[in-house]
């Protein structure tokens, strides 16, 4: 244990300076460049910082260490104001003031519209929200939670009927046989394109036996046994081909993620490639 | 494409692979630290040899594409920046693509969004591009930033009948009334398409549940490949198509540079982005199968 | 006689002449010049009604098109409509329609603030202007009207959704009153539930505790609601096997109602006093200091078991990649579709979607939640039904039956 406080000494003093040495060439590299832009020290400075708190992060992947832990207390506390001030500029100066108050929407800068006396009542269910700090007084901060849970499912109601249910049920109308005009027809003019026959008939064949299985699969009034456990069967086929589907997708979003911090850090930090 | 990069890049990650199979089929077992590794040279050694790969557009991304190009000139076009910094690396070559092709068909690109840091990189954009490659384009006469406003769907709920209610000025302040690209604006229904770029709450799916859908207005979405699969099952009929993730992005560009000579030398990001990403997903394929392999290995050797 | 017929002539050249600058189709300035374009046809029949299943404002014309729009002279370019509230004058121009358009919709404001505004309950008169390129020259229409706005209580292009509402709220009642007065509602085994008890089980024989991740939702989140269920049953066996507890929670009300279930089961499995405060706690707020608040805590208690039931998002890969770390048996459920691919892959069982709502209702007994679940059973057995009947309608061109289900507004 002893043995390893220089060494922790020995690293940081050996980031600090390749910090340091990082950012002044930085500097020097960029105001020669010129570029498009003037970029300065104090810009030199943040591309740096980022280069650095990106390989902080990174650092994880070998194992926890306390500048993984800094970088990711500096995100949180500085992630927390920036969501607090924009949800003050946003929410109360941008949405509440400018329908109450012509003196206080002057002084911030935002165009009046009209007072609308309706727009108090958010004003008071909000700070009935704010109740729930206190022990004492926490329960009056259920009625204006039960109001969104309300609105918010009043709301969503219809919504996600027209959107998620009826078209989505109109959208399982489909021909099993795309155009059919007999079998002879079917096989003399078969073809394996995108929009062929063949394709499209296919197509159709897993949207609605797709549907119809994984329906089955998540009905809980009966038991997955005989036909019925069949159909659940290739439900859940279906569903796990679909995760897969989706598993891919994610991976796919995770690693362009990585691309995306890799090339700032060649580019434009180490500047390895144009 | 660097044949000198691929050929370091493919012999780099089948000798390491070759090493990972030789110890699965021994049934030792493989440090997760030297997988991150691989990783990280699958992603790194393409971009530092730019190694792409042609892209040819999918049919739902082809959809997309032709809606902007076949709407006549001077139709309104509504792109919603509803993105933050974390995921602009995969939905930022979209939002640039769109801003791009509908600019160059002389479309009106009216633009604003639901999250708060969507408005900053839509302004970057507008600087970047807009003032940038398209300098005869006028603020207020071919394109408004309308900017953010909080509220998430409840915003879609007031402006699918009324703009104004949400939105009196633009992000600078100016009179929407003084801007003659917002004469006879009145709502969303006046706009000719929806395009909505993002992957998270509020996203494509807000945009189709509360405006595409009940004001049957055409809706097209770019959206991040995590949220991509779920919103397949609104295709074809309440999105005109889709871009899932970076390979929409590169589907998009490589379409976008084919028809369109001016923006041959534009960044393509999106392709650029498929050659680190196509090596390391053979990678993790490859990783699948040897893990399978050395599953079955060991299992048969236990039984 | 000579005199007389020239005399007849110049009044006849001067009649000619004034009759054409009276028409202004003569240019004295100079010489004689033709219309490029002819005068279109004009388009015929035009109708006007209230447009339906709105708030009023707005009127719908329709026409037939002129003869000259796409065959003919071709020479229409699309169609004005104007608007007056007087037959005889005041008409602006309300919009243009493009060539091949047959409907228009007169869209107007809703309050007396708007420059268009519209009021409902007013005689309004439209006329149509077939266009060309040449603004000078159009074909007319006669004037229709009068035609009012009203505003309609019934948009009737939703009575689906109506019923599809009427239809599923009946089930409901019907099933949640048939669960009170003691109806036994079956409800098939879900294997991740089975697997708790033996997982609890488990715990109790290594002497390692539990832990129980309620997820990043609030406690308006119906996955959470879900999961308070599950977590209550949980601590009832828990509280039975006198093994250890660890409930780490994301948001200060959650904890709340974590701490009255977990207090409740005690006292329910009779061990009030083994029940203590700091079983169930609040971490963080955020997303990524709670993963790390609680794999930290995974890696130094190595909990036996792990239960991840609820909501959540990016941290799930991180939370279930850990807990295997830690050698721990994993139970996850979670409705966040996104999610599940990554619980599954990384989890001993995982309750899908649906199936933790289906636990909750399972393990619970409640009547409202056993009602719920089997009048979304029944919906479900109705979409089936009503999918097959589509299917077969789109296969022979029923589209009566298709067109129901597109709702126009």
């Amino acid at each position: 244990m002893s043995g390893s406080r220089p060494w922790g000494k020995i690293i940081l003093f050996s980031s600090i300076a390749l910090f340091v040495i990082s950012w002044l060439i930085k500097a020097g590299v960029l105001s020669s460049t010129g570029g498009v832009t003037d970029i300065s020290v104090r810009d030199a400075f943040f591309v740096t910082l980022a280069a650095f708190l990106t390989l902080a992060i990174l650092s994880f992947l070998y194992k926890d260490n306390p500048y993984y832990k800094f970088a990711e207390h500096l995100f949180v506390g500085v992630s927390a104001a920036y969501w607090m001030c924009v949800g003050f500029w946003s929410t109360f100066v941008g949405n509440f003031i400018p329908r109450v108050s012509s003196t206080l929407s002057g002084f911030f800068g935002v165009p009046f519209k009209e007072f609308n006396v309706f727009y108090l009542i958010p004003l008071i269910l909000g700070v009935m929200l704010l109740m729930r700090l206190s022990s004492k007084t926490g329960w009056i901060a259920r009625w204006p939670l039960a109001f969104i849970v309300g609105t918010t499912a009043g709301l969503n109601l219809i919504r996600y009927l027209r959107s998620d249910f009826v078209n989505q049920v109109s959208n399982t109308f489909v021909p099993l046989l795309v155009e059919w005009k007999g079998i002879g027809p079917f096989f003399s003019g078969f073809s394996l394109s995108a929009s062929g026959q063949f394709t499209l008939s296919l197509t159709n064949w897993v949207i609605f036996v797709g549907t119809f299985c994984g329906l089955v699969y998540f009905f809980f009034s009966k038991e997955h046994k005989g036909f019925y456990g069949g159909a659940s069967r290739l439900g859940i086929w279906v569903l796990m081909v679909t995760f897969g589907a989706s598993f891919g997708y994610t991976v796919m979003g995770r690693v362009s993620l990585l691309v995306g911090r890799l090339t700032f850090l060649f580019q434009d930090w180490l500047g390895l490639i144009s | 494409m660097n044949k000198v990069g691929l050929l370091i890049s493919f012999g780099l990650i089948g000798a390491g692979l070759l090493w990972f199979l030789i110890r699965a089929i021994r049934g030792q077992e493989v440090e997760r630290r030297i997988i991150f590794v691989f990783i990280g040279l699958a992603v790194a050694v393409p971009i530092l040899f730019n190694i792409t790969f042609s892209e040819k557009a999918s049919p739902i991304v082809e959809a997309v594409y032709d809606k902007i190009e076949n709407l006549s000139s001077g139709s309104k076009i509504l792109i919603s920046y509803d993105y933050g910094p974390s995921m602009a690396p995969e939905v930022e070559p979209m939002s640039n693509a769109f801003l791009r092709h509908s600019l160059a068909k002389g479309h009106k690109v009216y633009i604003m969004g639901l999250w708060a840091t969507g408005q900053s990189l839509a302004g970057a954009a507008i600087e970047n591009i807009v003032k940038k490659e398209f300098p005869e384009k006028v603020n207020g006469v071919d394109y408004v930033n309308l900017g953010y406003k909080a509220g998430n769907q409840g915003v879609l709920n007031v402006i699918i009948t009324d703009i104004r209610k949400m939105y009196l000025t633009d992000v600078a302040g100016v009179n929407l009334d003084s801007m003659p690209i917002m004469k006879n604006v009145k709502s969303l229904r006046d706009m000719d398409l929806l395009i909505s770029v993002g992957g998270g709450l509020p996203g494509v799916k807000e945009w189709v549940q509360f405006a595409g859908d009940p004001g049957h207005i055409p809706m097209a979405g770019g959206s991040a490949a995590v949220s991509a699969p779920l919103l397949y099952p609104y295709w074809p009929t309440q999105l005109v198509g889709l871009l899932g993730g970076i390979k929409g992005a590169a589907e998009y560009e490589s379409e976008l540079v084919r028809n369109y000579p001016r923006f041959a030398k534009m960044p393509q990001p999106g392709v650029k982005m498929m050659g680190p990403q196509t090596l390391a997903h053979l990678v993790i394929m490859a990783f699948i199968v040897i893990g399978n392999i050395s599953y079955f290995i060991i299992r048969r050797r236990q039984g | 006689m000579k005199l007389k017929i020239l005399m007849l002539c110049c009044i006849m050249f001067l009649g000619a002449v004034s009759a054409g600058l009276a028409q202004g189709n003569i240019d004295t300035s100079s010489q004689t010049t033709t219309p490029t374009i002819s005068p279109p046809a004009s388009p015929g029949n035009l109708r006007a009604k209230d447009t339906p299943n709105d708030n009023g404002h707005s009127i719908t014309l329709s026409w037939d098109l002129s003869s000259d729009d796409g065959s003919g002279n071709k020479s229409v370019l699309g169609y004005k409509i104007f608007r007056s509230t007087n037959r005889d004058s005041g008409f602006v121009e309300r919009g243009v329609s493009p060539s091949g358009s047959k409907e228009y919709v007169d869209l107007g404001g809703a309050s007396a603030e708007e420059n268009d505004y519209m009021p409902n309950n007013s005689d309004y008169y439209y006329k149509l202007r077939a266009i060309t390129a040449d603004s000078m020259i159009f074909a007319e229409m006669a004037i229709f009207g009068p035609i009012q706005t009203t505003g309609q209580w019934y948009n009737t292009s939703r009575t689906l959704i109506l019923l599809f509402v009427l239809l599923f709220t009946s089930l409901m009642v019907y099933f949640i009153v048939k669960a009170r007065k003691g109806a036994n509602l079956f409800v098939r085994k879900l294997a991740g539930i089975e697997a708790v008890d033996v997982a609890i089980g488990r715990a109790t024989e290594m002497g390692k505790p539990i832990l129980y991740v309620l997820g990043l939702g609030t406690a308006a989140d119906i996955a959470t609601i879900a999961s308070f269920t599950i977590l209550g049953r949980v601590a009832k066996k828990v509280a039975e096997y006198q093994t250890g507890l660890i409930v780490p929670c994301n948001d200060p009300i959650v904890m709340t109602v974590a701490q009255e279930t977990v207090r409740a089961s005690y006292l329910d499995a009779g061990r009030p006093e083994a029940y203590k405060e700091n079983m169930v706690y609040f971490a963080t707020s955020m997303q990524f200091p709670y993963v790390a608040a609680v794999n930290g805590t995974m890696l130094r208690e190595l909990p036996a078991t792990n239960i991840y039931m609820g909501k959540f998002y990016a941290e799930s890969l991180l939370l279930a990649e850990t807990g295997a770390l830690a050698g721990s048996i994993q139970i996850a459920g979670t409705d966040e579709v996104a999610q599940i691919p990554f619980f599954v892959v990384a989890c001993d069982y995982t309750l899908i979607g649906e199936e933790l709502y289906a636990a909750s209702a399972y393990l619970g007994r409640e009547p409202v939640l056993l009602g719920s679940l089997k009048a979304q059973d029944y919906a479900k057995a109705a979409i089936i039904v009503l999918a097959i009947i589509g299917m077969i309608a789109a296969n022979f061109h029923w589209n009566n039956f298709t067109e129901i289900f597109h709702i126009t507004n």
